[in-house]
This record gives structure tokens, sequence and C-alpha cells, in this order.
């Protein structure tokens, strides 16, 4: 079976989805950076499966952009995690739903 | 670069100040007096350089707007007279803030530094766009000073503060988008010439607009509420900033901002003279019944800017220099006095005016400083303030005896207050006994006495300040119309025509002329200007004739009147060549 | 004669002062203080330097005096003004009485002062005063004059208020700066006016005096009149302010609140006449708009005749001698209303000798009672302090006018012009005369109860009494050989008119001009100075008769003895008038703060707190949770694509 392009968009939709849901419906705030992530993972995977079907020229983009997009990720997971070390410092807690002290 | 300089180097200075220690004072004042000096001269070798501007580097483009936004800096008389109380005000603030904060002393200088660049900015600012950003960064650090090192209600104030100038230049914000949309770009003359193609009632919203930012920085009557909590709340060097320089943000962008850029009708000019003017005897008003000594130097600042707007829409011809005047000797006689009064508050422990007292005998170098800075503040003759307010008066004057009766007044209760307020603070017996605080520093005291004998000769020599003041002159103009890069002939011209009434004293009297049809009253009004200027019976006689026979013809089309506008104008500045 | 620059005349005093005042400051850390013997010698040494160049200047005077422009002052668009300084028939005699008797008075102060707190403070502030005064006799144009006006207001406020830890004095000092303020206001919308008829440059003494020439040459006189009707009541506003004529003449007896020399320099011989010589200076404006004039002579009718009987009731022994100074000035100003400026002028001069020495006199008085200033505590002084009373009684007798003294002359000219000059001259000449009597039983009470009778104070001062040093004694006699003999340079019926041809160039115009309209009915001076005579004669009679004979005054055993230093005892009802104001003034203010200003701070509060509830409704919306949150973001994103997608756009 060769590998058709919209499988490769159709395990991105999925990753999407898992990703999502993850970060929607896990409290702990690890599991949401992770569902973040994965999200994040799948769109990079979705271009990449773009780049295959365009033509060589206009392929490059879909190339290079994951590879902004993952520098990115690494940077925001390293600041997320932080964050969540300092929030963690402070309430004790890595339940999300804990975190509502910016409420008015 | 010098202008880069007074503009960026501030921050670079505050974020440097962030390497020193916060513990040890002595090592972080030493390098925040080294920059303070430093601006100091930067700024004094700018008023000594004239006009002159950096090149014009596009900075970004706003959604929806026809042209890019420039980061462009130029600068003329009064925007570096008021760079120099700016950043002389700042240096005074570093050294007394020496001695009040002795711990955090690293954090109130980068706030200081940050507040000085961001005032640089404002006052240097050839964008409007640019401008209205550094108007709103001066809040900023000065709420965070507030808050930081303020009196016992300094949460509120710092609030009170921040949320009524940034409401305050909310509707500012919003008129510059929409003017952006149908301008070229973002500079004056660009501006000037799309408000021009408006209509009227959107022209005097615009307006109203604009006015309301300016009117709450300064403040005037009736935006006034944070002002007195502000002054009295936030720490005395900061207080002194802001009455000094800050709050001349407001009266430089009536100056800077305001007259040339919109058409200004007889009721708006009038009215914004009746405003200031009642704002003055409000101010001195309420200064004869303060307690707090802060409160009663802020509002004595409202009287004096009151009175400055009011010379400002005399619109006579002298304004400009005996308003530069006015507000050079006010930055530097109400800074001291809030300086003084930080150090009174410091020495005897309370700013209330009742429970201080016979500080002549128990202080004697300071109330000898404190009397002689009071004195100066009276606007007795051959001080800077005399040459402003007598100047203003003239200007007032010229619009009729009453106004110039009201501001006559209102230097009747400014001796009042003044001389309560000393009677208070110095003379008699100490009202209460108290532990004597830290006494006023040699260096505090020669810093402030210095800005005294400034104002002695500023006083005695005006042209100091006068000489420098260019507002837009020939080439400042051209630099502008080569950044807009004008391909339609038309519409240079009509560029150049407000240019050049801009060159003119009487700003806005021509503008006024380009956007409505010539009437009778602007007939008059240019006859008493040319009259005004030299011109010989004969002259003025053919040039009105010739005036009304093309306004006959095509009063129809206010296009057309901008062109005869025009013409008028070359003409007035070929007969003077 | 020589080339001496104007300028020297008012940098000496500068230099004073800022040495001074540089001592002053220093010094204030130690405990003793700087020797007295060498701040005293500086402090007499700048103004007698002054009065050196004004006399080697004096002689040397051209006879239309000497014009110089030191420098650009203001050079603005509507408003170029210079320094300069004039020189000439005016300024001269004002200038040499000034810095005489300027220095007379601060070498009498260094007796006066000794061992005052403030020794060098006082004589930097006097030097000041000297300075201020010299630019505002000297200077050539009304702005440049407005500054020594205004330095003189100011150094007079500094040092009413010299003894500044009591209040009372500060209070006096302030109302004496406020009120000179409202006057000078009027200087200002005075000069304002003038401006508005030939721009700055009018502003120029020489420039006026031009101006008007060509008015009255071109016949526009009619046309210009009223503005410079206008102008001339403002300045006149002015001069009431600087000298304490009706309506702002209250200042001046709470004035006495400041060292005795002081009250003589500047409340008596120099600043208070000022007002005199800015009429002088202005004649020929004057001359063209006689309806100031005739009010200037109503005014200072009133205030002479006022001040003289407001003079009866005082028992502080400075506040007679104050009315007294304000009825005087009266007479200059009535001098000035008959368009005799020459006259006024030369009362100005003989006025500055005899008041001084009374004040000194007074002082010296005050000084060998040890700040006792009550005359009721006084009495039979003659005995113990005989060359003050000597010095007083001389000067008693100048000022009532008798025959001989300087007051006599100047006075005696001032009654004559106001008979021949004015309109109803016979009325205003009564009026003097009466007042003339009135003066001399003021005075003769004065120096009745000083001098004369017995001792009233108690036992164990009385042991006290001592004559004053010599420092003081010397300028008190000078000043009272100026009281006999000043009045000799002009004593028209003996046909002596020196000072007359002095101050010709200056004024005469102006009075020949008004002189020329109207048809002057001579009278033999000699019925005149009869009439005069006759006057101080009759009142010293009845001062005589009133007080000297039995009436003791009683003393109340809960007087102080100390007269309050800021009420004015007897000021009739001006000082009511001025509380009107000042009232009005802080009903506005409470209006403003107390109603205006918590309106519009409700207001503000308001708009605050209905944003705030706003806000706080809104967050009710919020969910506390942020899962729920982040899936609200995320339906909402996913509506506005699909509705973006559906309908091809919001708009």
């Amino acid at each position: 079976m060769e590998l058709q392009p919209i499988y490769i968009q159709i395990l991105a939709l999925v990753l999407f989805t898992i990703g999502l849901i993850t970060a929607l419906a896990r409290r702990n705030v690890f599991f949401v950076l992770m569902g973040v992530e994965l999200a994040l993972n799948a769109v990079n995977l979705s271009f990449v499966g773009f780049a295959k079907t365009l033509p060589a020229e206009l392929s490059v983009a879909g190339q290079i952009v994951p590879l902004f997009s993952i520098a990115v990720a690494a940077a925001e997971a390293c600041v997320g995690l932080a964050l969540v070390i300092l929030i963690f410092r402070n309430s004790e807690s890595v339940d999300s739903d804990n975190y509502s002290n910016m409420k008015g | 670069m010098l202008l880069h300089l007074l503009v960026l180097a501030p921050f670079a200075a505050a974020i440097l100040m962030m390497a020193t220690s916060k513990e040890d004072p002595k090592s972080s004042s030493r390098l925040a007096f080294l920059f303070g000096f430093t601006f100091v001269a930067l700024s004094i070798s700018l008023i000594a350089a004239g006009n002159q501007a950096t090149e014009a580097i596009e900075w970004f483009r706003i959604p929806g707007a026809k042209g890019p936004v420039y980061y462009y800096l130029y600068s003329h008389g009064l925007g570096a007279w008021m760079v120099f109380l700016s950043t002389g005000l700042s240096l005074v603030a570093l050294i007394t803030g020496r001695n009040t904060f002795e711990n955090n002393y690293r954090n109130f200088a980068i706030a200081i530094f940050a507040l000085m660049g961001a005032m640089n900015g404002t006052f240097l600012a050839a964008d409007a766009v640019l401008f209205f950003f550094f108007f709103e960064a001066m809040v900023f650090p000065a709420a965070v000073l507030i808050a930081g090192f303020g009196g016992a209600d300094r949460k509120k104030a710092a609030m009170t503060f921040a949320i009524y100038t940034l409401v305050g230049s909310a509707p500012m914000m919003v008129a510059l988008w929409y003017l952006l949309t149908v301008a070229d770009n973002s500079l004056v003359l660009s501006l000037a010439v799309a408000i021009q193609n408006l209509e009227p009632s959107m022209q005097v919203t615009l307006l109203v607009c604009f006015l309301l930012a300016f009117l709450v920085k300064t403040p005037l009557f009736p935006f006034h509420g944070w002002q007195a909590i502000t002054y009295a709340e936030a720490p005395a060097p900061l207080s002194a900033i802001l009455t000094g320089a800050m709050s001349k943000a407001g009266v430089f962008g009536f100056i800077a901002w305001i007259l040339p850029i919109f058409p200004l009708s007889m009721e708006i000019v009038d009215s914004m003279l009746w405003l200031g003017l009642f704002t003055a005897i409000y101010g001195s008003l309420m200064a004869l019944r303060a307690t707090d000594g802060k409160k009663l130097l802020a509002y004595s600042s409202m009287g004096h800017l009151g009175l400055a707007v009011a010379g400002v829409f005399s619109l006579s011809e002298s304004m400009l220099p005996a308003v530069l005047v006015l507000l050079v000797a006010h930055g530097l006689s109400a800074g001291a006095q809030f300086y003084l009064m930080g150090i009174a508050e410091r020495f005897a422990g309370t700013r209330n005016i009742e429970q201080l007292g016979g500080l002549s005998a128990r202080n004697t170098v300071f109330s000898s400083l404190f009397g002689f800075v009071a004195v100066l503040s009276l606007a007795v003759p051959g001080t800077a303030g005399f040459v402003g307010e007598f100047t203003v008066l003239m200007s007032l004057w010229d619009m009729g005896p009453l106004p110039a009766l009201a501001a006559g007044l209102c230097l009747i209760l400014s001796a009042a207050y003044v001389l309560r307020f000393v009677q208070k603070v110095i003379f008699g017996k100490p009202a209460r006994d108290y532990e004597d605080g830290k006494r006023m520093t040699a260096l505090e005291g020669s810093s402030i006495g210095i800005m005294g004998v400034l104002l002695l000769v500023f006083g005695m020599h005006p042209a100091f300040i006068t000489n420098a003041l260019q507002l837009f002159d020939e080439t400042a103009v051209q630099e502008m119309n080569k950044v807009t890069h004008q391909s339609d002939v038309a519409t240079d011209a009509t560029v150049e025509a407000s240019a050049d009434s801009l060159g003119d004293a009487v700003v806005d009297e021509n503008i006024a002329a380009v956007a409505q049809p010539m009437t009778e009253d602007d007939l008059r009004q240019l006859d008493s200007n040319l009259k005004a200027n030299g011109f010989t019976d004969e002259e003025r006689a053919s040039l009105i004739a010739q005036l009304k026979s093309m306004s006959e013809s095509e009063v129809a089309d206010a296009e057309n009147a901008t062109e005869f506008n025009e013409a008028t104008v070359n003409e007035e500045a070929s007969k003077h060549e | 004669m020589t080339n001496l620059p104007l300028w020297f005349i008012p940098l000496f005093p500068l230099l004073g002062t800022i040495l001074l005042a540089t001592i002053a400051v220093v010094s204030s850390g130690s405990k003793k203080g700087p020797s007295e013997g060498f701040v005293g010698a500086l402090s007499v040494l700048f103004p007698v330097l002054s009065f050196l160049s004004v006399v080697l200047l004096a002689f040397g005077m051209p006879e239309e005096g000497v014009r110089q422009t030191l420098c650009n002052w203001i050079d603005i668009p509507m408003l170029k003004v210079d320094i300069g300084f004039l020189f000439d028939g005016l300024s001269r005699v004002m200038l040499l009485f000034v810095t005489g008797i300027g220095s007379l008075i601060a070498l009498y102060s260094i007796g006066y002062m000794h061992g005052d707190r403030g020794f060098t403070r006082f004589f930097a502030y006097i030097n000041l005063f000297l300075f201020s005064m010299v630019v505002l006799v000297l200077s050539d144009s009304l702005l440049l004059t407005f500054l020594g006006w205004e330095g003189v207001g100011l150094c007079s406020y500094l040092l009413i208020g010299f003894w500044n830890h009591d209040l009372n004095n500060c209070k006096a000092a302030n109302k004496a700066f406020i009120v000179n303020r409202v006057g000078d206001i009027g200087f200002l919308l005075g000069m304002l006016c003038l401006a508005t008829l030939g721009g700055s440059a009018i502003l120029n003494y020489d420039a006026l005096n031009k101006f008007i020439e060509m008015l009255i040459a071109g016949g526009h006189v009619d046309l210009a009149a009223p503005i410079l009707m206008i102008a001339g009541l403002l300045f006149f506003v002015g001069c009431t302010g600087k000298s304490a004529q009706i309506p702002l003449l209250t200042w001046l007896p709470d004035a006495m609140a400041g060292p005795t020399p002081v009250s003589a320099l500047i409340h008596a011989a120099t600043m208070v006449t000022s007002g005199v010589y800015l009429l002088a200076r202005l004649s020929r404006m004057f001359s063209v708009i006689p309806e100031a004039l005739v009010i200037i002579l109503i005014v200072g009718m009133l205030t002479a005749f006022w001040a003289a009987v407001a003079g009866l009731f005082q028992n502080d022994i400075k506040k007679v001698l104050a009315y007294s100074t304000i009825s005087q000035l009266g007479y200059m100003f009535m001098a000035a209303g008959a368009f005799a400026f020459d006259a006024s002028i030369f009362h100005v001069f003989t006025h500055a000798f005899f008041k001084a020495a009374l004040f000194l006199g007074a002082g010296a008085v005050i000084h060998s009672l040890a700040g006792e200033q009550d005359m009721r505590r006084m009495g039979g002084l003659i005995k113990k302090t005989p060359i003050t009373a000597c010095v007083m009684i001389f000067s008693f007798l100048a000022i009532i006018g008798f025959p001989g003294f300087a007051g006599f002359w100047s006075k005696d000219l001032i009654l004559e012009r106001i008979y021949t000059n004015a309109p109803y001259g016979e009325f205003f000449y009564g009026a003097g005369l009466l007042t003339a009597v009135i003066t001399a039983v003021y005075m003769g009470r004065l120096i009745i109860m000083t001098f004369f009778g017995e001792y009233r104070g108690s036992k164990e001062s009385e042991e006290h009494i001592h004559e004053a040093p010599a420092s003081m004694l010397i300028p008190m006699v000078v000043l009272a050989f100026g009281a006999v003999f000043a009045g000799y340079l002009w004593a028209d019926s003996m046909g002596i008119k020196f000072f007359e041809h002095t101050l010709a160039p200056v004024v005469g115009d102006a009075q020949n001009y008004l002189l020329g309209k109207l048809d002057v009915v001579h009278v033999n001076p000699m019925t005149f100075a009869c009439f005069g005579t006759a006057a101080a004669v009759l009142g010293m009679i009845i001062a005589y008769v009133v007080y000297g004979l039995k009436r003791q005054p009683r003393l109340h055993a809960k007087w102080g003895s100390a007269p309050e230093g800021f009420k004015a005892d007897w000021t009739f009802f001006f000082d009511y008038i001025h509380e009107i104001f000042i009232i009005m003034t802080k009903v506005a203010a409470f209006v403003v703060d107390m109603i205006v200003d918590k309106i519009l701070q409700g207001i503000q509060w308001t708009v605050g707190s209905i944003v705030e509830i706003v806000g706080d409704g809104v967050s009710s919306f919020q969910v506390r949770k942020v899962r729920v949150q982040l899936t609200l973001s995320l339906v909402g994103v996913v509506a506005l694509v699909a509705v973006v997608l559906l309908t091809g756009g919001l708009f």
C-alpha cells in the first residue's frame, strides 16, 4: 500500500484531536502541556504532508515552516514548564482548576 | 545622532542601571549621576545645535492606514527646551532621591531614566503615532514610581493617575487611527492636509478627541481630578518632574499638534482661552485653601499652566516665545519648589503646612533657599517668570482687557498663596515638636540653587530661550515633504502652502482660511496681520482687492479656496523677500 | 566732567547684596556669626560708593540728561525692551537723596541692629532695596522701572517681616506685599494699555514723550485720550498701591512692624514716594488727560486729610509717623494733581529729610527705651536724650511748615500751586490748609507726649534710658540739618529757584502745556506764606492746649505695652473694605474647594465605580476553570471560522 498524502493528513488530524482532548480534558497541567505539544506537532506533520503533495519549488515552504515551529515549540515548552514550576511553587498543586487567582 | 541619543539612551541607561547593586546606593547613585549629567549636557548641546531632524525610518504600517509610521525625530526650539527641562529635572530628582530612598535607589533611578526617555520622545517626535506612543509610555514609569515610592495613599494615587491619563488619551488614539486612514502618513503636514479635506463636523469631532488628551495631561479644569492626589502622593522628586516636564506635554501638544493640524474656529479658540483662564483662577483659589504643601504646589502649577494655555490660545504674534518662557520658568520654579517641599517633608516628617513652621530658625540655609525660590515663582520682574507672564499678559491683552484682567487677578492670588505658603512653612514658631530628619545636603542645595540662578539669568536675558525658537522652519518643512514623496503636484502645492503658513507665527488663521471660504472677518484679520508685518496701505488694499475678486468667483469650491490662500501666502512670502 | 557709566550706580548695591547674602548664608551655621564691624563696614561702603558716583555724575550732567543703553533685555515679537538708563534732572534729585539717605540709614542701622541675629541678612536686604530703588529711578523705560517697582515691594516685604518668628510681622508683610501687588497689576495693565497704543517701543520714556508731542502737534489728542485716560488711571492705581493712597493705604501703618531704620528708609523717605516720582516721570502723558489729574487731586486731598485725622488717634509713636507719611504723600499727590510736578518732587525731597529724621529719632527713642513704642509710656525724655529731642523738634518744625524750615517752603509751594492751578482751587487750598493745622496738632501731640511732661514708664526702665550711640546720632544730625536747610533750594518767596530749574527739562513742558490752557490768578506769595505760618502756629497752640497743659493721657491697666503689630488702629473703614474683598476671595475659594471640586470628584468617582460595578458583573461570566475557558475559546474560534466560511466574510 502506497503512502497516500491523505493518510498523513488523517494521522495529523487524529493526533491533533488527541492533543486537543488531552489539553481540555486533563486537569494535570503537565498533561495539558503535553496535549498542546501534541497538537502542535500534529500541525507540523500536516505541513510536511502537504509539502509532499506540492510541486518541488513550493514544497520548500512546507518543509521549512515545521522547522521554525519546532524551534518555537521548544522555546514555548521551556517557558511553559518554567511557568508551571513557578505556579506549582506558589500553589502547591498541579491541578489546573486550582489556578483561578487571576479571576477578578 | 543627538536626537537618537536623547530618546534611546535613557532606556539604555535604565537597563544598565539594572546591573548595579541594589543594596549599595552609593555605587548606583554614582552611575546614575553620571548618566544624568550626560543627558543634561546632551540636551544643552541640542538647544545649542538648533533645529535638526533624523532620517525618517519606516517603522511599521498600521492596517488600514495609507502610509507607514516613521521613527522620525525632529527638534525645534520648543521641544529642545522641554527636553532640557526633562533631563535637568531628572538629574535633580536623582540627586535629591539619593537621600530620600536609601534602600531602593537603584529601582528609583531605573524608573526615572525610563520616564526621561519617554518624555524626550514625546517632545521630539515628528510623527503623530510616535508621539502618541511616547505620550502614553510616559504614564507607566511614573505610575510605577508613585506606586513604589509614594506616600501613604500611593496605590490609589497611582491607579487614579494611570487610568485618568490613559483614558483621557484613548479618544485621541481613535481619532489618530481614523486620521491615518485618510492621510498619506502620520507626519504633521499630511495630517493637516488630510484634516482640511474633511467635513467640518468631523473636524470638530477629531479636534475634541485630540483636545481631551491634552486637557487631561495639562490638566485643565474640569479634568484635573487626578492631579492633586497624584502630586501629593508621588515622591517629591517625581512630583517635580511631573509638574516641571510631564505636564508640559499637554501644553506642548496644544502648540505642536493642535495648532498646526486643526483649523480652529473662533469659538474653540475663545472657549479654550477662557477655560485656561478659569483653570488659572480655579487653581489659585484651590491653592489658597490647600493645607497639604504638595497639593498647594499642585494647584499652583494648575494656575500657571492654565495661564500658559490661555496664552497659547491668544494666538498673538508673541504667543510662542511668551509661552515657552513661561513654561521653562514654571518648570524650573515649580520643580525647585517641589524638591524643597520634599526636603522639608524629610526634615520635619510632615507635609501639612499647618504642622510645619519655624524652619527659618532651625534650618537657615534651607529656608533661605526656600524663600528665594518662592520669590522666583512670584513672577517678580527680573526673573524668567515675569518675562513669561508679562508677555503672556500682553498676548491676552490683545484679545481684550477682560482676559488680561482675569490673568491679573491670578497674579494677585498667586502672591497671596505663595506668601501664605512661605509664612506657614518657614516663618513663625514650629507648630509641634519633632525630631529633625535628614538635612539638605550641599549637593542638593547647590543643584536647586542652580535652578534658581538659571531663573534669574533667563529673566535678565530671555533671548537664551527665545532665540532657539523656530517651530517649523523651511528646511524642516522640505524634509517632511521629501518623506511624504508626493508625486501629485497639486497636493504638493497644498502641502507647501500650509507648510508656509505653519512657518508663519500666525499659524492657524491661515489654516482656518484654507478650510473655509474667505469671509469678511478673515479679510480683516489678514489685513491687520499684513499691517503688523509692515505693509503699506496701497499694497494691502490691492492685495485685499485681489483676494476678494478671487473669492467671489470661486467661493463655493473649498479646494480652490485652498489654492488662493496659497497664492496669498506665497505673495506674502515673496513680498517679504 | 566724568565718563562714569551709569550702570555703576546700581552695580554697587547689587554687589553689596550678593556679597552680604553670601556671607549671611555661609555664616548661618556658625553660632557667633560674622564680625559686626566687618559686615557693617561693607554694608555702608557700597551705598556710599553708589552715592559718590551719583555725586560725580550729578555735577557733570548736561542740561538734557545722560542716556545710556546697557544691553537688550527682552526681544520677542511685539515686545522689545532694552536695559537703558536715563539720568536727568529728575533722576538726579531722586538718586541723590535715595543713595545719600540710604547710606546714612545704613550707618544708623549698624547701631540699631547691633546684636541682632539677622544682622548680615538685614544689610543684604537694605542693599537689595537700594539696588531696586536706584533701578526704579534711573531706568529709561517703564518696564525696567517696573523691575525696580516690584523689587522695592519685595524688599519692603522682606524687611517688614524681618523678625519673622512673630507671625504678626509676617502677616503685616504679606498684607503689604499683596496690597502692593494689586497696585502693581494696575501698573502692569497700564503698560499693556500704552503698548496697544504705540507698540512696546512706547514704554520708553523718551519715546512716550515724543509720541505725546506728536499727538499734540498733529491734533490727535482727542483720539488717543480715552486710551491714555485708562492707562493713566491704571498707572495711578499702581501709584496708590506703592504710595499708600486711598484706597490702598492700609498696608503702610502695618508696615511699621519692621525695624525702625526700614520704616525711615523705605516707608517714609524713598519707596513710598516712587508713586510721586512716576507721576512726574509721566507728566507729559498726564498733561493731555487733565481729567485724570483732577481724580489724582481729589484722591490726594482725601488721603491727606484722612490720614491726618487718623494720626490724631494713634498711640504708637511709629504709627503716628506712618499716618503722617501718608498724609504728606497726599500733599504730593495733590501737587501732582494740580500739575505742579516740580513742587511735588520738591516736597518728596524735603519730606525725605525731615521724615527720615523723625523716624530715626523715634528709633533712637525706642532704642533707648528698650523696645517701648507706646507714647503713653514715654514723656520727659528731653532731659535724658537731648540730642534726639533736638533732632525730633527740628524735624517737627519742618513737617508742620514753620517758617524757615524745609517743610515750610515745599508745603507752601504746593498750597500756592493748588490755589492757582486747580479747578475749584480755593476749596482744595482750604482743605490743604486745614490738613496743615491737623498735622501740627498730631505732630505736636507726639512731641509733647514723648519729650515733655513726666516720664510715665516703669521706674526700673527709667534707669536704663540712654542716648543712642554715635553711629546712630550722626545720621540723625545730618538729616536734621537737611530738615532745616533743604528748603532753601527752592525758596520761592526769596527768589531762589534752583530746584525748579533742575526739573524744568523733565516736567516743564507738561506744566507749561497745562498752564497755557488757563489764566493764572496772581496772588502775592507772601499771602500764602502768612496763611501757612498761621496754620502751623494754630496747630501748635491747639496741641499745647489739648495735650500739653493738663491732660496727661491715662494709661489703662489692661493696655499692653506694645501696640499690636498687625492690627491697624484707625484706618477708618478701608480695612473693612479690604476685608470685604478678602472675604469674597475666601468665599470663592471655599465654594471652589468644598462645592465645585467635591462635585467634580463625585462625578469622577461615580464614573469610576460604575465602571467597577460593570466590570464585576462581567467578570461573573468568567468561569473558574481554566480548561472550560479554553474549551469555550476554542468553540468561539470554530464558530467564527464556520461563520466566515459559510457566509463568505462577516461584512
